[in-house]
């Protein structure tokens, strides 16, 4: 539990691990951690928005905030909560072998 | 111990009849000790592998009531639970390694479910590899019959040819290409009365991954499911990586069955993934290439889903992720190109 803001962090999840587990509460290492966590919120914006969905804040670098366009939000820890969460929100699975999400991603990519 | 404190488990599974047994018995007569435990399961009424195990003065936890992995999982997290309040109260010596021997119809893919997602096992445990043993009479027919020992093979980091003195040279030679059919990245060994033992041996996480031989892959896959081998232009960008492959295992998890390799994301050495359906073992960064050589690969196991459409969607979602001039290819058959 982190004691200044006592929320209970269970577990890092993998696409966080970094070579050293102590590395990434410290200095440098908690500076790599945010940047690469921000290019992980930046690309699932792209893939949440092509189903109307999006990170809407991410809370302490350690929660995703997911939001819908009707104002549902969601507070979820790691990737692996947060894709069965957007399934749910967009009442359809989110499949990343869809071509056209594909296809947005590479407009995207182009740009 | 594992590099984070936590008891490494390697997991043996096979077919009824395969070996599991023996290969287990000859390990423990040349490493004895009391820091393996030993958790065996015994399939119907008659409790024959408990027998042969005790026989070697060890002490293995017999589980008891059914399958391992797909009846009693429950069991199996209660048993390494009193493992560990027994090293913890000192009433069992620091175990060093844990050998859990599945029933021969059990798929082990449940086994590594449990230690990754029970709430204090995955703190304690952790699966370094997964033996399976084969048996070299009847693997043919049982490979042709038996869909349980295609779920085995594909989750092998290490498949033991058994019973090797009975059949030929060529048997053996059609069984390692019928096995790599499944499994292109499975280390074959061939063994004899348990002599290839050696393969229970713990493994440093991450190890079980090698560099791939392109040569070894085999030339045609196996009908039912696809193999591809991946091959990258650049240096993944890891953010995008992770975004792709947890979105993947979560839309696609059942028919991804397996993937494997070492991956370049601009580190000195490489980072490690090895995955079992939708369990993803935490992924490790060497510090060097094995063997000095950069080469990065991906191998995918899948059921009924194009190589090529996992190549294109990967490809898709590193260029969004940043890497624009990054290509994906595929450097084997299923995809009709060689790198």
């Amino acid at each position: 539990m982190c004691v200044l803001c006592a929320q209970m962090v269970n577990e890092i999840h993998w696409s966080e691990r970094q070579l050293n587990p102590e590395w990434i509460t410290r200095g440098a290492g908690e500076t790599a951690r945010r940047r690469s966590r921000r290019a992980r919120i930046r690309l699932c914006s792209v893939v949440l928005g092509h189903y109307g969905l999006e990170v809407v804040d991410d809370w302490s670098a350690t929660n995703y905030l997911l939001g819908d366009r009707k104002g549902n939000q969601r507070v979820l820890t790691s990737l692996a909560e947060l894709w069965p969460a957007a399934s749910r929100m967009a009442g359809a699975t989110l499949d990343p072998l869809d071509d056209r999400l594909l296809d947005r991603l590479l407009e995207t990519a182009g740009k | 111990m594992g590099a984070r404190g936590r008891r490494l488990v390697t997991v043996l599974s096979g077919f009824l009849g395969s070996g599991k047994t023996t290969l287990l018995r000859e390990y423990l007569r040349r490493y004895p000790g009391d820091d393996i435990v030993v958790i065996i399961n015994e399939w119907g009424t008659v409790g024959l592998d408990h027998h042969l195990i005790r026989a070697v003065k060890e002490q293995p936890i017999l589980l008891r009531g059914g399958c391992v992995c797909c009846v009693r999982l429950d069991d199996l997290v209660r048993t390494l639970r009193e493992v560990l309040d027994l090293e913890q109260s000192g009433k069992l010596p620091a175990v060093r390694q844990v050998v859990i021997e599945t029933s021969g119809l059990a798929d082990p893919v449940p086994v590594l479910f449990t230690l990754t997602t029970d709430p204090i096992l995955k703190h304690h445990f952790t699966a370094t590899s997964v033996v399976v043993t084969l048996d070299a009479v009847n693997a043919v027919a049982q490979i042709a019959q038996q869909p349980e020992i295609h779920k085995q093979i594909i989750a092998a980091d290490c498949v033991v040819i058994t019973k090797s003195d009975l059949v030929s040279d060529e048997d053996v030679s059609g069984l390692r290409v019928s096995v790599r059919q499944f499994n292109p990245t499975a280390r074959i060994l061939v063994s004899c009365l348990g002599d290839a033992c050696d393969a229970l041996e713990l493994t440093v996480e991450g190890e079980n991954v090698q560099p791939l031989a392109i040569d070894q892959l085999p030339p045609i896959p196996h009908q039912e499911v696809q193999t591809a081998t991946l091959g990258f232009s650049d240096t993944l960008d890891w953010p995008a990586f992770s975004v792709w492959l947890s979105m993947l295992l979560e839309a696609r998890g059942p028919d991804i069955l397996r993937i494997k390799g070492m991956l370049d994301i601009g580190e000195a050495g490489p980072l490690v993934l090895n995955t079992a359906q939708h369990i993803v073992h935490p992924p490790e960064h060497l510090s060097i290439w094995p063997q000095g050589s950069r080469k990065p690969y991906l191998v995918f196991i899948t059921r009924g889903t194009d190589p090529a459409r996992i190549a294109r969607s990967l490809e898709a979602f590193q260029r969004a992720g940043g890497r624009g001039g990054l290509r994906v290819r595929c450097v084997d058959h299923d995809c009709g190109e060689r790198a």
